[in-house]
């Protein structure tokens, strides 16, 4: 006969002890993996925008960034960027150069698309469309969420690369050219693949594809 | 003690941050924002430290006192508020680095112009009686070096006299005196005799600050309206 052993309370502390550190290893473990745990993914479809022809959805690892975009600020820049957006040349093209809370870098669509990223000239592509001129004349509050085309050290040498700051950044009023800004979802894009030590990103993270709300 | 600490931690975390922004735009580290809303849209950034740039690491600049470089800002601004934000752009003309003891290949200089990067360098300390005009002659290398083809040296180098030749470089020459001469015969100073480019900018900075014009040789008469109407051909509102 197998007499029955009561566990002591000590014991039992210990059990409890042993079973929460399990579920809080297992919880934090899962809570670190997923790093859109606690982004809002915005459904543009439940949002009533003012003027939904201008308004572009990008969609990224962490959900949906939508952006605003002013034609009437930079007429040209918007029209190339439509484009490319129309033809979903931006589909699956990097984010290749990300400076943690500063900006996030994207559109080269020659080298930097997930099929054939070429990580010696990532940053350097073109889109075949050809150059477009600056507009920077017209006074913009370059703050944070602002969608500008990225360009050369020269000036007229916009083309499909944008970028989105995630700080306010004065300095770039009147150097690059504003197409838009992100109304919501710009938790979305501080979530974005970065490296400590270099703006350029290996294997980074890649753009789901970007719609016009009205096609 | 702790939240002292912290709160330089995050200051200079945020000093950081601000200065890569300015060396993403201009390549010169050490830089801080000292005055970015101006009217004609200059940026005027200060070293917050000493910084080495160019090539073999040769220029070389230092930081200045807060009440020194806060009493030259005003005199810089003062003299750069005369060209608008349209000219300015023709230009290429954005950035003024405000530092001081600035030095190339360990030589002194007033400043250095970088039309490519739209950069201004002033030393802050450069020759206290002669500062104003300074700033306009270093303007001047800015318009130069974007406008090179309308400021053609050899067309430049004939209005002199015939034996008259400039020495091969500025820094080639003993010829550095900034006093304006009582009686000019073809120059307004002694360092207009070093190079045709050093010449113009002589002759540009002294239209800036107003200088007699009353007894001018025909020579130097020459060089001005060659000056004027070539900054009427960049843009015909520029008014000296």
């Amino acid at each position: 006969m197998i007499e029955k052993v009561k566990a002591s309370r000590s014991e039992i502390v210990i059990l409890i002890f042993v079973i929460t550190l399990a579920i809080f290893s297992l919880g934090s473990f899962l809570l670190i993996k997923d790093k859109c745990l606690f982004v809002k993914d915005y459904d543009p479809n439940k949002i009533k925008f003012d003027n939904p022809a201008n308004i572009a959805i990008l969609n990224v690892p962490c959900g949906n960034v939508i952006i605003q975009l002013y034609p009437e600020i930079s007429p040209n820049g918007v029209k190339r960027f439509i484009t490319l957006v129309k033809s979903r040349a931006y589909d699956d093209v990097a984010f290749h150069r990300v400076i943690k809370d500063t900006l996030v870098q994207a559109g080269d669509l020659e080298f930097g698309k997930r099929e054939n990223i070429d990580y010696g000239k990532i940053g350097t592509g073109k889109s075949g469309l050809g150059t477009i001129n600056s507009e920077v004349d017209t006074p913009f509050d370059f703050d944070k969420g602002t969608v500008a085309l990225a360009r050369t050290q020269k000036y007229n040498t916009e083309d499909s690369q944008f970028f989105i700051v995630l700080r306010d950044e004065p300095l770039y009023e009147t150097e690059y050219t504003p197409i838009g800004k992100v109304i919501y979802g710009l938790k979305a894009l501080e979530k974005i693949k970065y490296l400590d030590k270099s703006q350029y990103v290996l294997r980074p993270d890649f753009i789901n594809s970007i719609r016009m709300l009205i096609n | 003690m702790n939240l002292i600490r912290l709160i330089l931690l995050s200051l200079f975390i945020f000093t950081q941050a601000q200065a890569d922004t300015i060396y993403n735009l201009i390549k010169i580290p050490n830089l801080e924002v000292y005055e970015i809303n101006t009217s004609n849209k200059l940026r005027y950034v200060y070293a917050k430290q000493p910084f080495t740039i160019g090539v073999d690491n040769n220029i070389n600049c230092f930081n200045s006192e807060k009440n020194f470089l806060d009493k030259k800002y005003k005199i810089i601004k003062k003299n750069l508020d005369r060209y608008d934000q349209k000219f300015l752009r023709k230009i290429n003309l954005k950035y003024i680095v405000l530092c001081e003891d600035l030095s190339i290949s360990k030589i002194k200089t007033a400043g250095i112009p970088d039309n490519v990067m739209k950069t201004l360098i002033l030393d802050l300390k450069f020759n206290e009686s002669y500062f104003e005009r300074v700033i306009h002659h270093e303007v001047f290398h800015i318009i130069n070096d974007s406008y090179k083809e309308l400021f053609d040296e050899k067309i430049w180098s004939n209005f002199n006299v015939e034996n008259f030749k400039y020495a091969e470089c500025s820094t080639c020459t003993n010829k550095i005196g900034l006093d304006t001469y009582k009686k000019t015969d073809g120059f307004f100073t002694e360092y207009s005799r070093s190079t045709a480019s050093e010449d113009m900018a002589e002759v540009f900075s002294h239209l800036m600050i107003d200088s007699d014009l009353s007894n001018i040789d025909p020579i130097l008469n020459k060089k001005i309206q060659f000056i004027k109407n070539n900054l009427l051909k960049i843009d015909k509102d520029f008014i000296l």
